[in-house]
Parts: structure tokens; C-alpha cells; sequence
């Protein structure tokens, strides 16, 4: 295939010189290497998305797609992978949306290990409603909604994923595509719940590229160990989500391991659409039967 | 001839299950039951007790009296005494205190055949059934179906139990064998499974928890899944999730839940991802009286949810007709991609019915997907507003969307569209409205000039009632989206008398039919105690609102 076989043609509405084009493009890449080495079928893979400003990727992909509420990505997505676990499954969502509206269903979602990949378009801001403080806005933040500035330290969505069992945990940044491709391709050929929290300023409400330019750093140059738990414990704890001047951001993949998914608990579990059951009704009702 | 029979003790005595037992060796020598279960929120302790009505005649309900209680405890007896009927007794203990006593010596059968004090209810059942003068064969047989093998302790103890007393009543001779004996949660669940079910998605909650663990008791056995995943805000995005991907999905849950789930109920309005929801009704608001009913959530059953687009919502009053109507939401909501909720409540829901036969359901169980072309568009605008189901993982992109959408489902925001999209899903709903023409949305019992209008739960009361009353029928509207709207105000205009009847504060039927039908009912019938109504208190409130 070619990439621009994941065009649509609908009309881009993001902003100008907005980084989640710097996402959609790793995405389309990603998925084009994937299918032409024969790693993924693209009538197989299905998006969700949630709210947002990085919700409208929906309209840029050409792929099958569900467009879910603000914050659900993460449950839509969990359906569609026990509706058919043949589907490869990428939910898109945003800061607010998964550290704020839906952060129940992160947790729950790394402890089931879904086979399945997820990535957080992370601008630290609620954007499409005009830039009001998220949980994962750094301590200070002065926002429409928060004029005295935020009083508390943002969550970490790296430990949270960790502690909870995600069994693939990553960063990214949504300004070094080939980078960000790179990840999201180990991300979606990744058995198991793969997550990854992108780094996306916000040039119209938190614009930080300057300072995520000056300071993030690769994983893969410091020799990160990725299967060891503890060493990415302790790589995602490196940075606070705030933005003091010493900060070193690491980027990259925190931890990757083998781990039972979902899908092992459940031996029933099935393409079911394809399933032919015959519903016996006397059989059924029989245990009824005085 | 009826009987009615009261059986009561602590929570954790084993009333519930003893009753269940009692009803199924009376279905299964012929009987007809009706089982009624009253239990407070709590584990260990309190009040449980079970009212079990018996008759050689169909029966739908159960009375406030009673010709005999089963007592486990003294507080049995003291709090349902003066409604033991005068020639009643009351079978337990010795040492309990109570008039007409027919007194067993538990402790001592127990001592003497080496047995648990647990063990002491099956003195009862025994003594129990030889009252009655059933045959004690009949007994035993049940008792070994239902704990699948042989047991000689209990068989014992019901025969020590069955010998140690006289035969006081003469039970008329049962109509015929071999009842069926089922709650509606029971008859829901088997729809359910009837209709193919894919995955059942639930969150614990009372009265909804039994669809859970009989559901998940039978998914090997069935091949379904059964999950329960955090909280109902991912259960019913999960089973929509799921339902897009192809397994024919369901949730349950009751008000609580209901409420978390409004959000995304309106998410399936417009992504039209089909979906069946059984909504058990308890005493609400909030946590409301948790284990006991109420017809509360009629009105929100019908508009939770921001928006306005097409769905079903239909009302079993027992446990036969939850059973079809079950099949007939899979059928509604898959055909037409919306969502069908099933409206039942605690006293439908647990209360066990008892009936002769089941009928093949006419409905055979469908998902409704085709096989796309690669011109599929999700949304295509069609003349009965249903876009053909498609599935991903074909060759065709299909897409399901919260926004509103053209035909292929990308975003618009265009307003021809927006009119078009809107037009195409609420016109389902004109077509749905044919076909539940078809599947008798409501139902008139008795003959006469005056009319009863009610639905779900209070269906078995007020038939039973129609034996007691004289010139009134029974309107019993199961369907109240689409709204039967019709033959519910010519049901009305051909009536004198007219009196509404429902188990709740406010009358939510009345609102709906005036809304509907233009029609006012200003003669109602409330009962809001979180208790169910009786066919004798029914009988007592007509006269009185008549006066
Ligand atoms: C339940 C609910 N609450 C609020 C909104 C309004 N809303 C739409 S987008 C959005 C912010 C999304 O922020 P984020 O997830 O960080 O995405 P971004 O716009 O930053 O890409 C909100 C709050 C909504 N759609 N649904
Ligand atoms: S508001 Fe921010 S996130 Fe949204 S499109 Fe503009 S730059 Fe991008
Ligand atoms: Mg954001």
C-alpha cells in the first residue's frame, strides 16, 4: 500500500503548524510499514477515538473507525478487541480525556493487559474547549479555569501505567517523527496493552516545543534496559511533568514484556459475528421445568 | 382452592432457597406458585421472609395473608401473626411461641441423627408437605433433582420431619403435571441466551445481579462471554465497542447504573450501534430501598439520554412474557441499530411464576450483518432509516461516529445533512412501530365496561384481582416505545370507568398515555412503600376511588 491510501480527503481543521500533524503522519507511516511487511492486515485495523482536539484524526484516517465519547476510548476499545480479537485496535486520546475524564479506564486497561495499543496525545491542556488546566498540566498553570494557578503536581501517566501491569509503556514526541513511528509500530505489533503518552504542544494554548526541544532525550542512547520493572520505574519518574529548568525528559520505549493477555482467561472468546450457534429454546428452558 | 404460605427466618437461614424448593415440588406435582421474596440489604441477620400462593388454578400474585407460616425464628411469627388467617397455624420449633402452634422437635431430630443446625429446615419441608398430605415421592424426587444426587442427610431429615406430624389440609387435585417455575430474571436471562448472545456486559447491582450470575454460570456451556468490567460507563461503551466489532452485546443494570450509562445511551442514538439493555427498576431516587420495587424510572427509561433519536422500551409484566420480549429487544435492536430496553423491576424480576407451557418463539435469532461492498457507507440514508449493519475486518471501512456524520460517517457540520441524518434515524422509529403491531404491544384481560390501565410488574395483582371485581378488563401495555398510542385511546374511549394503576408516586404511565393519547386518567392508584401490590388491595382501592 501507499500512504496516501490512509488519506480521506476530508478538510484538516486543526491549526496551523498544530504537532498533532507531526502525530497523524507517524500514524500513517507506521501503519504503512506494517502492512507492507505483512505485520498488520488493513482491513483488520480498527481506530477509536474519544473528544478532543486530537479526536478529529477519526476524519484523517482511512481506516475502519469508531468515534467514541470524550474519555471512553479506552472501554470502545476493550469491546471491540472481545467482539472480534482478530482486529488489530488503536484507541487515540487525549490528556483531559484519559487523565481526567476516563482515568478509571487507564488503570483497568493496563491490569487487563488488552492486546491492544493506545496513545495519548498529551498537550498537558484541554484545547478544543479553549485551553483550561488537565490533570496533566504542570503545577502553577494559569488558565482560564484556573486563574490562581494550579496548586497540584500533574499525574504520571508512565508510573500509573506501570504500577497497574501495562506490559509496553512509552513516550513519545510528537515533533520526532521518525522516532514516534518507530514507537508506534513496536507499540501496535506488541502483544499485550501497549501504551504510549505523546508529548503534543499545544501551539495555540501550551505551547512548550522550545523547552521539550532542549530537553527530551532518546532512551536508546543511555542503554535503558526495557524489560527490567524497576529501571523504568525509575525512568518515568525522572520527569515531573513540569517544567523547571534542570528537567531531563526521557522518550522512548520505558518497558516491554511478555505477559498472558486478556484474551487467556476467556477460552471462548471469538470472531463471533462468524460464529454459527444454534440456540436450542427447549434446551434452554428446560432446567425450568418443575 | 388457594393457599398461601409464608415462610420466614434470619438472612443467611436459607429462606429464599427453601421457598424456591417448596414452589418447584408443588409445580412438580402440578401445583401453580407464585413466589414472592422479601429481603432487607443486608447479609447475615434480619428479616427474610417468602410468601408462596398455591392453587390448583393458574395463579399471577401473592396476598398479605396467609393460611400458614414456616417460621425459622420468633420474630416471624411476631411480625406477621395477625395476618395469619383465623384457622390458620404456624409450623416450627417448639420453642417458638405462637398460636395454633404445630410444634417439631428440631434440636432433638438433629441430635439423633448426628446433623448441623442448618440442617433443621429440611425437619420443616418434611413436616410441611405431610401437612398438606403430598406424597412424600414427590418430594423427595425434587429434592434430589435439584441437588443433582442422592442426599441421604437431608432425605433423612425430611422424612423424620414428614412423620412426626398429621395431615391437617386436602389439597384439590392438580390440574395437570409438570409446571414451569421461573423468575424473570431467569426468563430474561434465557432469552438472552436464545437470541444468540454474544457477550453479557453488568456490573453488580441489585435487582439486576441475578441476570449476571446465571449468565455467567452458563457461558462455557453456551458459548457467550460474560464480563464485568470497572463500572457501567465502561460496560456500555465496552458492549458498544463490541456490538460494532459483531458479538450481538447486552448490558444490564438498574437506576443507579442506568444513570452512568445516559451519556453513552444517547451515544448509541446517533452511532446506531445496536444494543439490548435490561434495566431493573428498584425503589429509587439514589440508593433509594435497594432490594425492594418500584415502577420509579418509567420516564427516564424512555428519555435518558441528551438528544432525540429513536428506541424501544418495552415492559414484561411476568416472567413468561419477559422471556419473549427478551428475544423481541435482540430482534429490534439488531434489525433496526438502536437500543432496546428491557423494563422489569425487583418484584418481576425475583418473583417466581409458574406456567404450563413455552411456545417456539417465532423469532429466530439474527445479527443482522451483511456482507459489505467496497462502496459501503456506515450511514447510507435509506427509506426505512436503516443503514445496512457492516462489520470491520471485511473489505469495507466501517465507521461509527458521536458526532453527527455524512453517509460514511465522516464529521459535519453541515445543516442539510444534520436534517437528513435526523430524518433517517427517527424515521425507524415508524417502522419499528409496525412491527410491534405485530408482536401484541398491549394485552386486555376480563371483559367489561370499566377499564384498569396498568403495566410490568403489577400485570400478575391485577389479574388476579379481575376474578374479585365486577365489569372491569385490564389494559396491559407492554410496549412503551414506540407508544401503542392507537389502540390505547380506543381502549380508553370505550370505557366507563377508567383507573391507573402503578407502583409508583406520581403515576409515570398517566404522563406518557396524556402525552400520547391526549387522554387524562384521573382516577389513579398509587402504591409507593417500595412493596408490590396485592390483587386484594387492589380489589379494596377500586372501591374506594369509585366512591
Ligand atoms: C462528558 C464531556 N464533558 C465535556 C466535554 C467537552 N469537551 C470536549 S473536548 C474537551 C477537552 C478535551 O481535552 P483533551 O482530551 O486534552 O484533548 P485536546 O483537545 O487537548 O486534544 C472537553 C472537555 C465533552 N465532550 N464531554
Ligand atoms: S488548539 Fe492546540 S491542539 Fe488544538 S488544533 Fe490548535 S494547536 Fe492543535
Ligand atoms: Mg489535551
Amino acid at each position: 500500500m501507499k500512504i496516501e491510501d490512509l488519506n480521506t480527503g476530508e478538510k484538516i481543521t486543526w491549526c496551523p503548524g498544530c504537532t498533532n500533524f507531526g502525530i497523524l503522519s507517524g500514524v500513517k507511516q507506521a501503519i504503512t510499514n506494517l502492512v507492507n511487511n505483512n505485520k498488520v492486515d488493513l482491513n483488520k485495523i480498527v481506530g477509536v477515538s474519544g473528544v478532543g482536539c486530537y479526536d478529529k484524526i477519526y476524519d484523517y484516517l482511512n481506516l475502519n473507525f469508531f468515534h467514541t465519547l470524550h474519555g471512553r476510548t479506552l472501554p470502545t476499545l476493550f469491546g471491540i478487541k472481545i467482539g472480534n480479537p482478530e482486529l488489530t485496535v488503536i484507541g487515540f486520546g487525549g490528556d483531559g480525556a484519559t487523565y481526567a475524564e476516563g482515568i478509571a479506564h487507564l488503570v483497568h486497561s493496563c491490569r487487563y493487559n488488552i492486546n491492544a495499543t493506545f496513545m495519548v496525545f498529551n498537550n498537558q491542556i484541554f484545547s478544543l474547549t479553549t485551553g483550561q488546566a488537565t490533570p496533566a498540566s504542570e503545577k502553577g498553570l494559569v488558565s482560564p479555569s484556573t486563574p490562581l494557578g494550579i496548586g497540584e503536581k500533574p499525574v504520571n501517566p508512565l508510573a500509573l501505567s506501570l504500577i497497574n501491569g501495562a506490559s509496553f509503556v512509552a513516550r513519545s514526541f510528537a515533533l520526532d517523527i521518525p522516532h514516534l513511528t518507530k514507537v508506534i509500530e513496536e507499540a501496535i505489533t506488541h502483544k499485550g496493552f501497549s501504551f504510549i503518552d505523546i508529548l503534543q504542544p499545544c501551539i495555540s494554548y501550551h505551547n512548550t516545543t522550545q523547552f521539550l526541544r532542549e530537553h527530551v532525550y532518546k532512551l536508546e542512547k543511555v542503554n535503558h534496559n526495557s524489560s527490567n520493572y524497576e529501571d523504568a520505574m525509575k525512568k518515568s519518574l525522572e520527569w515531573d511533568y513540569c517544567y523547571s529548568e534542570n528537567s531531563k525528559i526521557p522518550i522512548g520505549i520505558f518497558y516491554k514484556v511478555k505477559k498472558p493477555t486478556y484474551r487467556r482467561q476467556w477460552p471462548q472468546i471469538r470472531t463471533w459475528h462468524r460464529f454459527k450457534r444454534k440456540p436450542d429454546f427447549r434446551k434452554i428452558v428446560e432446567e425450568y421445568k418443575g | 382452592m388457594e393457599k398461601q404460605i409464608l415462610i420466614g427466618g434470619a438472612a443467611g437461614q436459607g429462606i429464599a432457597k427453601t421457598a424456591l424448593l417448596i414452589g418447584k415440588i408443588f409445580t412438580n406435582s402440578g401445583y401453580y406458585v407464585f413466589n414472592y421474596r422479601d429481603y432487607p440489604s443486608l447479609i447475615k441477620g434480619g428479616h427474610n421472609f417468602n410468601i408462596l400462593k398455591v392453587s390448583d388454578k393458574p395463579v399471577n400474585s401473592h396476598e398479605n395473608f396467609y393460611d400458614m407460616i414456616i417460621s425459622l425464628n420468633q420474630d416471624t411469627i411476631d411480625k406477621h401473626r395477625e395476618k395469619l388467617n383465623k384457622r390458620g397455624f404456624v409450623l416450627g420449633d417448639k420453642n417458638l411461641k405462637a398460636r395454633n402452634l404445630i410444634e417439631l422437635d428440631i434440636s432433638k431430630v438433629l441430635e439423633e441423627t448426628g446433623t448441623p443446625k442448618k440442617f433443621g429446615i429440611d425437619v420443616l419441608i418434611g413436616a410441611f408437605f405431610k401437612i398438606l398430605g403430598l406424597p412424600i415421592e414427590n418430594v423427595l424426587k425434587v429434592v434430589e433433582e435439584v441437588f443433582k444426587k442422592k442426599t441421604d442427610i437431608i432425605e433423612k431429615l425430611i422424612r423424620r420431619g414428614y412423620t412426626s406430624v398429621e395431615q391437617k389440609i386436602e389439597l384439590p387435585e392438580p390440574n395437570e403435571k409438570n409446571k414451569y417455575f421461573m423468575t424473570g430474571n431467569e426468563a430474561i436471562s434465557s432469552g438472552a441466551i436464545a437470541s444468540s448472545l454474544d457477550i453479557y456486559f453488568a456490573y453488580p447491582i441489585t435487582p439486576a445481579t441475578p441476570v449476571l450470575h446465571i449468565l455467567a454460570s452458563k457461558q462455557i456451556e453456551n458459548d457467550f462471554m460474560v464480563v464485568q468490567p470497572e463500572n457501567e460507563i465502561a460496560i456500555i461503551n465496552a458492549a458498544l465497542g463490541a456490538s460494532y466489532a459483531g458479538a450481538i452485546s447486552m448490558v444490564g443494570t438498574s437506576g443507579l447504573g442506568f444513570s452512568l450509562m445516559a451519556e453513552a445511551i444517547s451515544l448509541q442514538g446517533i452511532s446506531e450501534v445496536p444494543l439490548v439493555l435490561y434495566l431493573g427498576q428498584r425503589t429509587s431516587p439514589a440508593n433509594g430501598v435497594p432490594t425492594y420495587t418500584s415502577q420509579g424510572d418509567l420516564k427516564f427509561a424512555v428519555n435518558a439520554g441528551h438528544g432525540e433519536f429513536p428506541r424501544v422500551v418495552v415492559a414484561p409484566g411476568d416472567s413468561k412474557e419477559c422471556f419473549y420480549r427478551t428475544i423481541e429487544t435482540f430482534y429490534l435492536a439488531y434489525k433496526y441499530r438502536v437500543i432496546s430496553i428491557i423494563l422489569g423491576d425487583k418484584h418481576v424480576g425475583e418473583s417466581n411464576y409458574s406456567f404450563d407451557e413455552f411456545e417456539e418463539p417465532k423469532i429466530k435469532p439474527s445479527n443482522f450483518i451483511t456482507t459489505p461492498s467496497e462502496e459501503y457507507k456506515s450511514y447510507s440514508i435509506t427509506e426505512n432509516g436503516v443503514s445496512p449493519r457492516a462489520v470491520p475486518g471485511e473489505n469495507a471501512k466501517v465507521r461509527a461516529s458521536s458526532y453527527e456524520h455524512n453517509e460514511l460517517g465522516y464529521t459535519t457540520e453541515k445543516e442539510d445533512l444534520i436534517v437528513k441524518m435526523n430524518d433517517k434515524r427517527l424515521r425507524k422509529m415508524d417502522f419499528i412501530k409496525e412491527e410491534i403491531n405485530k408482536l401484541k404491544p398491549v394485552s386486555v384481560y376480563g371483559e367489561g365496561k370499566n377499564l384498569i390501565v396498568g403495566w410490568g410488574s403489577t400485570k400478575g395483582a391485577i389479574i388476579d384481582s379481575l376474578k374479585k371485581l365486577e365489569n372491569f378488563r385490564f389494559l396491559q401495555i407492554s410496549y412503551i416505545c414506540p407508544f401503542p398510542t392507537e389502540i390505547v385511546k380506543r381502549e380508553i374511549e370505550n370505557s366507563n370507568e377508567i383507573i391507573l394503576i402503578e407502583n409508583n408516586v406520581t403515576g409515570l404511565l398517566g404522563d406518557i398515555i396524556a402525552e400520547q393519547t391526549g387522554k387524562i386518567i384521573e382516577k389513579k392508584i398509587l402504591k409507593y412503600n417500595a412493596r408490590p401490590l396485592t390483587s386484594e388491595e387492589i380489589v379494596m382501592k377500586v372501591e374506594k376511588v369509585l366512591k
